[in-house]
């Protein structure tokens, strides 16, 4: 063994930022093969809708079916749109739980934690870390199924003006920019979700438990947020403004469910953050 | 070694989220000090309100005792363009809609579904309506503008020389106001209830309270904006009920002229455009000259009382016109609906199990009761209603 | 010697889970550039002291000063100049042995990404990783595994290494390398820690040690002093055992005789005497030996008489 080929001290201010550990993160979330069989079947949902709509076309639903299904036939843009309506509600908070549970419990389960711990990455910058890794990956999930849907509806139907809500067409370009936006929206209406998951997932080292009960819990917001005895209930779930995105798709944009659903998922993630922060700093690392 | 302080945000943010929204809500709900006005007053400053640009959001919701329609129609909720179900589900729950109105013949309104919406736009040459969920257009073209006004200042004139009596007609907003006073003062109490806020504006609440013992209405509250006269909202709130049965007022609200482009309309391209027949057509259809087009019943409404307590009632005829077969009372749950060509029968299996559910049995007929107003479908098919309660409906119809 | 002498030093450290002490009030002090074992049977609390070392668990009281500050306060400034194996390794699977030592050293936000390729390869080197660097980690042995943990400790110059049973899962060549690594690091100035539960591990690499047993700190010090503070024991095959008994008894031990094998012995309980003392006793006494065996050195008597138990002496 050689002796010590590299002599300096290390550097004390390269890194301090932390933006070192978010890039580390994100390489080892998407070097995960389970990052990618997750992504690839949310691009599956799209492509299963414009394959099903393609082979079965003539027969048109007649105002059935999902919002949108309809439009697919003009308009191979539409896809994106279908393709989310059905994913929002189950697989998106699927793969979202999947990911924001495994944020501690995994490296706790795989005993890594400790040693970025003693790294030492400090627990509350980890925590962050972390955060902003589910966070970007609930943009990744989302504009899968958008773009997807948008390369698969050019591939098989034409594409062309897209019309909007309010009846106003905007040229490909603009609409672009909306499916764009429309992925922010839907990726700050996850954010939310993710708080909620960051937390469950210091609670235990058991990385499953805490993914199945995140996506449980945003199955449960949507159940509640179905019952209309519940009505006062719903302005505070997090899941009240998931299928708000429609709202961008009208002209002039109603920009009033973006603004109340970023407040609502920062509500979320400032109490979720804050009940993290206090188990995760007073936890003793034992795995 | 204690760590326990590092739980204190986690019980602090709730706190602290919990705190801002009560805050929040008490600062909204806190009655603005406005100089008082009196009845009349308010009324004078309506009538010269000159602000008739605008654009908003309006929240409405009815509270009738109905059931929600949402649930009934399948597919949870899309809109139709079947009148009946159309009317009741306006009846039902809650919308939002934004309107854009830049002077008297420029508007929009945007009725705002979930993942779908209803559009209305009326310029200087066109009327148009937009249905996202079904992609239709309904396209009317209006009259040449200024031939319209030619001929309605000639047709006032003429019914002015006819009625020298018209002569008289209030022409400041002061006398509008007085005569509205006067007209209206025997059956209702009009008075200046406080002031509210609307919109995150200061509004002054006009509170108008039948006399009349017989109608479900209990008061009609509208909030009137302090600074341009123009009303932001209304309730009406039917007798021993607490919550308003009917809501409509601005979440917010913005005085400047809406951009022009917003009343400029073209059908998309793969919609459905029906056009509205002009108004030549219409007449047409009414005086049932044209045999191509379907017969409509002539006669007339009749009105029955005067006041709070009117009641309308539709001659025979009208109730299958409407889509609704007039049931027997023995018959108890037979079909209410029928299915005309082009409707979709899921749609109408929805509607009448909603009907089904609303409707009871009553004698020589059946009827919905709502908080507000009642009606009746009496066996022989004329329908019956008012703001009153169906006993009086029943009463009416055997006369 | 003042604080900042010792790499380590605690003042009654505590643990105590639900109602059982883990950790029962030690007063560790490891002093600079040593290499210091700590030593006890599995479950003797020496992981959780490690734990609360490093600040991954919290002291129920007791304090802790490492290097220059106190833990768990001080951890930011303190821990990147601390190399650790806690508990065995720890990988992702899914990532190369190099990924994984990549992923540990960004965690610290002080190292430069700069040197990082560098310093990765230079530490794989250093265990003979160096070959299989790329591989999947899931695809290693369970000494390769260990190897990359402690390459994980050795990715910057650390003025502490805490290494907890760094040769388990290593073969006897592996963990002849690790002896060499260890000692080649102390050579460095480098203080470490090593924790086990092999007597004789401990006894190769170590100058000092510390005994734990049943969450208590038994015994500290320098190996002689711990050998000094034991009681050697003498073994005398003597066809006269009845007069060596007697050369014995005249030095003030307690001999034994067992006649059968006319072996006589005895544990050498006075203070500074020497076995090669007693044997010139006997020789002056002409007590005719056949054979001498001074077992002075015998730690393992010592520990058994310490932790109450017997260590896994063959590992």
């Amino acid at each position: 063994m050689p002796a010590e080929s590299v002599s300096t001290r290390p550097s004390r201010s390269g890194g301090s930022l932390g933006l070192t550990l978010v890039l580390s993160e994100i390489t080892v979330l998407f070097r995960r093969l389970r990052t990618w069989a997750m992504i690839g079947a949310l691009a599956l949902i799209p492509i299963l809708i414009a394959v099903v709509v393609r082979v079965s076309s003539d027969t048109s639903g007649s105002g059935r079916g999902p919002a949108f299904l309809n439009s697919i036939t003009q308009n191979g843009l539409f896809v994106s749109l279908t393709a989310l309506t059905v994913a929002i509600p189950l697989f998106l908070p699927l793969t979202i739980g999947v990911v924001a549970g495994d944020t501690i419990a995994g490296e706790a389960n795989l005993g890594t934690l400790r040693y970025l711990l003693v790294a030492p990455a400090g627990r509350i910058r980890l925590l962050l870390v972390k955060y902003a890794g589910a966070a970007l990956f609930c943009f990744v999930a989302t504009l899968t199924v958008v773009v997807t849907g948008a390369i698969i509806g050019a591939l098989l139907f034409p594409v062309g003006p897209v019309t909007l809500l309010s009846g106003d067409t905007v040229g490909i370009g603009g609409y672009f920019v909306r499916l764009l936006l429309l992925a922010l929206y839907v990726t700050v209406s996850l954010l939310g979700l993710s708080a909620i998951g960051l937390f469950i997932s210091t609670l235990t080292t058991i990385p499953v438990g805490a993914m199945a009960a995140t996506a449980a819990l945003a199955a449960v917001a949507q159940i509640l947020g179905a019952l209309p005895q519940l009505e006062w209930l719903h302005p505070w779930l997090f899941t009240n403004y998931w299928l708000g995105f429609a709202d961008l798709l009208r002209e002039p944009i109603v920009w009033t469910s973006f603004a109340d659903n970023a407040l609502l998922q920062l509500g979320y993630i400032a109490v979720f953050g804050a009940l993290a922060y206090g188990r995760f700093s007073t936890r003793d690392v034992l795995s | 070694m204690n760590k326990n302080w590092r739980w204190l945000p986690a019980g602090i943010v709730p706190a602290v989220i919990v705190a801002a929204s009560v805050s929040g809500t008490a600062v909204a709900e806190a009655q603005p000090q406005l100089p008082a006005k009196t009845a009349q007053e308010l009324l004078e400053f309506v009538a010269t309100s000159t602000d008739d640009a605008y654009s908003g959001t309006v929240e409405q919701s009815s509270n009738l005792g109905l059931p929600d329609v949402g649930m009934a129609t399948p597919s949870g909720g899309t809109s139709s363009n079947d009148p009946t179900s159309l009317a009741l589900e306006l009846l039902t729950g809650e919308h939002t809609a934004r309107v854009f109105v830049d002077g008297p013949d420029r508007a929009r309104v945007q009725v705002l579904d979930e993942l779908a919406q209803r559009d209305v736009i009326v310029n200087s040459t066109d009327a148009w309506s937009y249905d996202s969920a079904t992609n239709e257009v309904r396209h009317a073209a209006l009259p040449d503008k200024d031939a319209a006004k030619a001929e309605l200042e000639a047709r006032l004139q003429q019914k002015v020389a006819d009625h020298p009596e018209l002569q008289d007609l209030p022409r400041t907003p002061a006398e509008l106001a007085e005569l509205f006073l006067t007209e209206i003062d025997p059956s209702t109490e009009v008075a200046v209830d406080g002031t509210s806020r609307v919109a995150d504006r200061s509004a002054y609440e006009l509170r108008l309270t039948p006399e009349d013992p017989a109608t479900l209405i209990g008061t009609i509250s509208v909030s009137i904006d302090s600074e341009t006269g123009v009303p932001l909202g209304v309730a009406v709130q039917a007798k021993g009920q607490e919550d308003a049965a009917f809501d409509a007022a601005f979440s917010d609200v913005d005085f400047s002229a809406p951009d022009a482009t917003i009343f400029d309309f073209t059908p998309p391209p793969g919609a459905t455009v029906i056009e509205a027949p002009t108004v030549d057509e219409a007449r047409a259809l009414v005086d049932g000259k044209d045999s191509d087009l379907p017969a409509v019943p002539t006669a007339k409404p009749t009105v029955i009382g005067e006041g709070w307590s009117t009641i309308v009632e539709l001659p025979a005829g009208s109730a299958s016109l409407m889509g609704i077969a007039p049931g027997s009372g023995e018959a108890g749950m037979g079909e209410i609906m029928e299915i005309k060509p082009g409707m979709d029968p899921e749609q109408v299996a929805g509607a009448q199990a909603l009907l089904e559910q609303a409707l009871t049995d009553v004698d020589g007929g059946r009827a919905l009761q709502t908080s507000l107003a009642s009606v009746l479908i009496t066996d022989d098919g004329r329908i019956l209603m008012g703001a009153v309660g169906i006993d009086q409906l029943v009463a009416a119809a055997r006369q | 010697m003042s604080t900042t002498d010792f790499a380590i030093r605690t003042r009654g450290l505590t643990k105590v889970f639900g109602r059982q002490a883990a950790v029962g009030g030690i007063d560790l002090a490891v002093p600079r550039g040593t290499v210091f074992g700590f030593l006890g049977p599995n479950g003797s609390g020496k992981t959780t002291t490690i734990r609360m070392l490093l600040g991954l668990a919290t002291a129920t009281s007791g304090e802790i000063d490492l290097l220059d500050g106190e833990m768990p306060r001080d951890a930011r400034a303190v821990l990147p100049r601390v190399g650790a194996l806690v508990e065995g390794p720890a990988i992702y699977p899914f990532l190369s042995g190099r990924a994984n030592l990549r992923r540990f050293d960004a965690a610290d936000r002080h190292t430069s990404p700069s040197t990082r390729t560098a310093r990765v390869d230079a530490a794989l080197e250093r265990v003979g990783l160096g070959h299989a660097a790329n591989k999947r980690a899931h695809a290693y042995s369970l000494g390769m595994k260990q190897r990359l943990g402690i390459a994980n400790a050795l990715l910057a110059p650390r003025d502490l290494l805490i290494l907890d049973e760094p040769t388990n899962g290593l073969d006897p060549q592996g963990t002849r390398e690790v002896r060499h690594l260890i000692r080649s690091l102390s050579d460095d100035g480098t203080t470490i820690f090593v924790s086990s539960h092999l007597l004789a591990e401990v006894e190769q690499m170590c100058s000092m040690i510390a005994v734990m047993s049943a969450g208590r700190l038994v015994a500290q010090g320098t190996l002689d002093e711990l050998r000094d503070e034991g009681t050697a024991r003498v073994r005398i095959t003597t066809p006269d055992p009845l007069e060596a008994r007697r050369v014995l008894l005249g030095l003030g031990l307690a001999p034994e005789v067992h006649g059968r094998d006319d072996v006589v012995t005895a544990q050498l309980s006075v203070p500074g005497l020497l076995p090669e003392t007693v044997n010139t006793a006997l020789v002056r006494a002409e007590v005719r030996v056949r054979g001498f065996e001074a077992s002075g050195a015998s730690l393992e008597d010592r520990f058994v008489a310490l932790t109450g138990e017997g260590f896994d002496v063959a590992g």
